[in-house]
């Protein structure tokens, strides 16, 4: 292969490595003051995992102590919705929810406090509530005195941003409430926020009008904010009286911002899950998408009565306090058997819909079958050490390397610079987690990366040894040394794949490091350091000693 | 050029019996160590509880235990970690686990109230908490060994590809004796058998199948060159020739496992133990082992003269067998 072209694959590698491993700019919930907040954060796009920051791993199965379940895939689905919609409620970084096999639930809290709060909030059964939303603009009208509350009071901590050049600031804060967005979108930029300092409609200025009565969008980045005044003793004095405020499951976006629907609803809800008996969904030719779902006799007879005052008002779906879905409008007295057209949404919707209604109507209790906690110091001093072990073997690396190989000991040192590189570059390329046996498998291929290079080498000098020009030893050297490169990185890759694919945790974290570095150091081996030899070759081609 | 061992010419092989014996008397003292006491399960194979405590003030093992009795926490290990002010405690009896099967944070919710409760709420911090119920414990283990297994299958069927059916079975019965022996090694240091040494298991079989290959890939090709030699020469000459690489590489490896062993701290020792004890013996089975026993196989089942290409002439398929039959008794 052409010279030109060698060094344009391992530099092109090189540069999609870097921007692999480029720190940008993301928005996470940060930890800051003991409350979790949305922030902007530059960081290297290599994950942790649980055993490095620090967290807790829950997994849950059916219990089935007071009597079987038949359909367990089918109760875990129930479950893991329940699961999902609590899991704002941790207020973690990156939680992660999902089933495992037909019959369990792995929850994944990272950076997790309180393990016992957490068990305690996944185990809880599910509620159900359908509750009709705000006709009286009950909201509006205590605004004023919100505003003022927050006026005169100094705020726990400042919205959304604590760093005044962040640039999430800006994109929530217009309101129907407030006429001049403009000036307080800029104000928020150089001071910490409006709301901050107790200015006029530090409450108001959060919330936009939605599309319904008691409906308000509220921008993505300020929920939290919102989330820690509705917590204040004072402003739950002042809000309207038998009505209950709650956030939305979804967000909603308009234009280039993110809004998370705001409802205040009636306390009262006029029906709850346990009146249900089943749901599901359908498609009709006329109305499209929905879900048809029926009461035991005693809902019915409820439900008829309650939404016959309620028609034309919106009926929120709530499910641990969450409103599930767009509310939708009742069109009639609804008895035992009922449908809630899902409006032009995909049959992906009333399928969720369903499993919302089936989840608060029959509750799956659960049993923890497996959790580890770990303390995110022991995580950071596990870190720590990792690094710098791996530190002290690279240097030990190094000096045997160019202690014994001289001048191609370099180049290969070179080689593994760049190993390293592809290496981490392709572990964040595959969205892997680092854990500390990953780490350990990361510190251990380096030492297999060696070997190649080694094998070559050896090769190369008793090519030299037999008289041969240097040339010709290096081509025969790395011709030589292949088959039995190929073959012990092929072997150990098979190992690590095996290992990934019946290994849990951080076990396939170990699986994963040693793939990628056995790949990585296959390809530096054979074609990065050849290249290297070749353009040592190039620039001193008459040269009479190589140091090997 | 800075060169160490280059050229060299020792019969490695000529002391195959000394190695033998050597190896197999470590491999029944390892293993009948098993005997005595059984092996060290991690709870993740057991199930159980582990919970890492973190004292404010020093603490007494014996007030943590009589405290774990009085709550009925039974034959609970007390393990101090590094300081005397921090502690595992790994509950794994039967009862624990039964205890278990109707959530597994039971336990270890037990555990931490009365340490408490004992020690003042606010004496103490949890820094880890593992809880395994039983049905978990025994998926875990089927897993293990299914992996194992697997690995084991498909680097068999991977080698007798790669390589005539002698050196493949070779490879193997080297590859075997080096799990083993990392078993023997394991009971002998009383390692805790987890899924951590599990993986370090596996990659010691990589690493010494890895370490077979590039002696037999030598063989291989000196076999190729048609030298008027014996099977016993040739192995021995490929040994020599890939002795400085050989030397070198495990040089490397080892001084990344050892700088795991010394600078990684608790949580990897283990399995840095493993990787280490697995590089040693990796190097020897690859010499002492393999050879032999691809020796062995030879002479039961002798290959055609033919296959020996050029070389097949009287004398070296002679000679292939009275080497080593010289040193058969």
């Amino acid at each position: 292969m052409n010279l030109k072209y060698r060094l344009l694959i391992i530099f092109g590698l090189v540069a999609v490595s870097l921007w692999a491993l480029f720190p940008r700019t993301v928005v996470e919930r940060v930890k800051r003051d003991g409350q979790f907040v949305y922030d902007t954060v530059k960081r290297v796009p290599l994950k942790k995992g649980l055993d490095l920051q620090g967290g807790m791993h829950l997994s849950l199965e059916i219990d089935e102590s007071k009597g079987a379940v038949l359909d367990k895939s089918e109760a875990i689905d129930r479950a893991l919705k329940v699961v999902r919609t609590r899991i704002d409620e941790f207020g973690v970084a990156e939680p992660l929810v999902q089933k495992a096999g037909n019959d369990r639930i792995i929850v994944e809290l990272p950076g997790i406090d309180d393990p016992r709060r957490a068990q305690d909030v996944v185990q809880k059964s599910a509620y159900l509530e359908f509750q009709i939303t705000d006709e009286t603009q009950a909201l509006e009208r205590a605004l004023p005195r919100l505003d003022a509350i927050l006026k005169t009071r100094k705020l726990p901590t400042g919205p959304a941003t604590g760093k005044p050049d962040s640039t999430v600031a800006s994109a929530g804060l217009q309101s129907l409430f407030t006429t001049d967005t403009a000036k307080k979108a800029d104000s928020t930029k150089t001071d910490s926020a409006v709301a901050a300092v107790g200015g006029p409609g530090a409450f108001s200025s959060l919330l936009q009008q939605g599309q319904m009565p008691g409906e308000y969008y509220v921008a993505q980045t300020n929920v939290p904010v919102l989330t820690q005044y509705l917590a204040l003793p004072e402003v739950a004095a002042v809000l309207p009286p038998g009505k209950v405020v709650r956030w939305s499951s979804d967000t909603v976006s308009l234009g280039n911002t993110v809004y998370r629907p705001l409802y205040v609803l009636d306390a009262k809800p006029i029906i709850t899950g346990e009146f249900l008996t089943d749901a599901t969904p359908n498609t009709s030719p006329q109305e499209g998408n929905l879900v048809q779902f029926t009461m035991n006799n005693e809902g019915a007879r409820r439900f008829r009565a309650e939404t016959a005052r309620h028609i034309q008002d919106y009926m929120a779906i709530v499910l641990d306090q969450r409103v599930m879905g767009q509310p939708p409008v009742i069109q009639s007295a609804i008895g035992q058997r009922g449908q809630i057209t899902m409006g032009g949404k995909p049959l992906q919707a009333a399928q969720d819909l369903a499993l919302v209604l089936r989840a608060g109507s029959l509750p799956v209790p659960l049993k923890v079958v497996y959790t580890t906690q770990i303390g995110a110091s022991l995580g950071q001093d596990s870190v720590q050490k990792g690094m710098t072990a791996g530190i002290i073997a690279i240097g030990l690396v190094v000096l045997i390397m160019i202690g014994y190989y001289r001048f191609a000991g370099f180049l290969a040192i070179v080689g593994l610079v760049l190993y390293l590189l592809y290496t981490l570059a392709a572990l964040a390329g595959f969205n892997a987690v680092l854990t500390l046996p990953g780490l350990a498998g990361f510190i251990l291929s380096i030492g297999l990366a060696v070997d190649a290079n080694v094998l070559i080498f050896e090769r190369i000098r008793e090519e030299l040894a037999l008289g041969k020009t240097i040339r010709t030893s290096v081509d025969e050297g790395f011709r030589h040394a292949m088959s039995a490169i190929v073959d012990s990185e092929v072997t150990t890759a098979l190992t690590a794949a095996v290992l990934y694919q019946y290994g849990t945790g951080p076990v396939r974290g170990f699986a994963v490091t040693l793939l990628a570095g056995t790949a990585a150091s296959l390809f530096t081996a054979i074609f990065v350091v050849r290249t290297f030899f070749l353009v040592w070759l190039n620039r001193a081609p008459d040269t009479r000693t190589l140091s090997i | 050029m800075l060169r160490i061992l280059h050229g060299t010419n020792y019969d490695f092989i000529r002391w195959w019996k000394w190695a033998i014996g050597l190896t197999l008397a470590f491999l029944v003292i390892g293993l009948g160590s098993l005997l005595i006491k059984p092996a060290n399960y991690s709870i993740e194979f057991t199930g159980g509880t582990l919970l890492q405590v973190e004292f404010i003030a020093p603490a007494d093992a014996g007030r943590i235990r009589s405290t774990l009795e009085r709550a009925g926490v039974h034959g609970a290990e007390i393990q101090q970690f590094g300081s005397n002010r921090e502690y595992t405690v790994r509950a794994q009896d039967a009862a624990t686990v039964r205890a278990q099967g109707r959530g597994a944070e039971t336990v270890a919710n037990r555990i931490e109230s009365v340490l408490r409760q004992e020690f003042g709420a606010d004496q103490l911090r949890i820094v880890r908490t593992e809880a395994v119920g039983p049905r978990v414990g025994s998926e875990l283990r089927r897993g293990a060994i299914i992996a194992i297994l697997i690995s084991f299958v498909i680097t068999l069927i991977y080698l007798s590809i790669r390589f005539e059916w002698r050196f493949a079975a070779a490879a193997i019965v080297a590859t075997s004796h080096d799990i083993i022996g990392t078993v023997a090694f394991i009971a002998l240091m009383r390692l805790e058998i987890s899924l951590t040494i599990v993986a370090g298991l596996l990659t010691v079989l990589g690493y010494s199948l890895n370490d077979t290959i590039i002696i037999f890939d030598r063989a291989r090709e000196n076999l190729r060159k048609g030298r008027k030699e014996s099977l016993y020469e040739t192995l021995n000459r490929s040994i020599n020739e890939t002795l400085p690489r050989s030397i070198l590489t495990h040089a490397t490896a080892l001084a990344s496992t050892v700088a795991l062993l010394i600078f990684a701290g608790e949580v990897l020792r283990p399995f840095a133990w493993v990787m280490s004890f697995g590089i040693v013996t990796g190097a020897f089975s690859s010499i002492y082992v393999a050879a032999p026993v691809l020796l062995w196989i030879e002479r039961k089942w002798p290959r055609k003269t033919g296959a020996r290409q050029s070389s097949s002439t009287a004398t070296p398929t002679s000679r292939t067998r009275r080497s080593p039959a010289t040193a058969t008794p």
